[in-house]
């Protein structure tokens, strides 16, 4: 199970509302190679895991991955607080607000909502960790775009923390794989 | 600001808290694909102190890689309740980074040891943080008094 710590991995306070980020930034929320795809990736690959490091692994940074949906979500919340409806539209979020006022709703920056089909499980553990592997790459390949974006230090600051985990974690996951490689060479489907 | 320095210099001082070192064995992280089968990273690691390693996401200097900003961001607490949960953030990020690590290299001793270090400072961190300001986990004892006070702000969004 899980329990909640009131507060966040990483604070963010950001002072100066800037819509055009927020647009962006939501597809680390909801888009392909957002926060919320890795989350539920890795926490649904966790339980055939062929060994108790796997498991332990990809609990942990699933876990960690949902602390980063909330970094995120606050993000947003607070790129967009205090906007009015004409601000948002002239950001490109006047459908945003028509269907969901301003409510945090996952989705990429083109505005399609979150699928789940974003999610790579393949049933082989070593084809698992490698798409998670692709996933921190992607991600941190977004971050530095988002970064490319701004310099706003108040946005830049979450999102250099967030792109620095992607490489922790990418790390991990490799020294998983190549210790899998090794450990069932000759029996990767046992 | 000064009770925050307070907290940093305490961090530097405990123990090896402070190490900052730049020899650092082979790097085998994603920009150094030659260093692919390098599985030796399991003995002799060199951490950041946690503050340090908190600012940049990144408690091992030999995978540190840094992208359009020259040094990382300072966290600047705007009190004294702010300043407090730095230095618990700082513990937290720095024991879950070596949860990650230990995951994969479960006989590090040494590393065991430094994890149970930030553990224990930031248990007793969250204790103190608790009965100033209130709780930040619902079973805290800082959730015995009337009223409620686990509505109580800030929550962790606001700003």
């Amino acid at each position: 199970m899980w329990k909640y710590e009131k507060k966040l991995q990483y604070p963010v306070n950001i002072q100066k509302k800037n819509l055009k980020m927020a647009k962006y930034i939501i597809t680390q929320y909801g888009g392909p190679a957002g926060e919320l795809a890795a989350a539920w990736q890795y926490l649904d690959q966790r339980y055939t895991m062929p060994d108790e490091k796997g498991k332990a692994l990809l609990t942990d940074i699933g876990t960690e991955e949902l602390a980063h949906v909330e970094i995120i979500s606050a993000m947003l919340y607070q790129l967009m607080k205090g906007a009015t409806p004409q601000e948002l539209e002239a950001a490109g979020l006047g459908s945003h607000y028509a269907q969901f006022g301003m409510d945090l709703f996952p989705a990429d920056s083109f505005g399609n909502p979150f699928n789940m089909a974003y999610i790579k499980v393949a049933g082989d553990f070593i084809a698992n960790i490698e798409s998670n592997m692709g996933a921190e790459q992607r991600a941190r390949a977004t971050y530095e775009h988002l970064m490319d974006l701004t310099d706003d230090p108040d946005i830049l600051a979450p999102l250099s923390f967030l792109r620095q985990r992607e490489i922790i974690h990418y790390q991990r996951f490799k020294e998983l794989r190549d210790y899998y490689l090794e450990k069932y060479k000759n029996k990767k489907n046992s | 600001m000064k009770n925050f320095i307070n907290y940093q210099n305490k961090m530097n001082n405990q123990n090896n808290y402070g190490n900052f070192i730049e020899n650092y064995n082979a790097i085998d992280n994603m920009n150094n694909p030659s260093g692919y089968n390098n599985m030796n990273v399991g003995a002799q690691q060199n951490l950041y102190e946690p503050y340090q390693g908190f600012i940049r996401g990144n408690m091992f200097p030999n995978l540190y890689d840094e992208y359009k900003i020259r040094r990382p961001f300072e966290v600047e607490p705007m009190n004294e309740q702010a300043e407090l949960l730095t230095y618990i953030d700082s513990l937290c990020f720095a024991a879950h980074d070596l949860s990650l690590y230990l995951d994969n290299f479960p006989n590090d001793q040494q590393m065991i040891q430094k994890f149970n270090e930030y553990r224990m400072e930031s248990n007793r961190a969250i204790e103190q943080y608790e009965n100033q300001y209130g709780p930040l986990f619902v079973n805290s004892n800082a959730n015995s008094v009337t009223p409620w006070a686990w509505d109580n702000k800030p929550w962790p969004w606001e700003n």
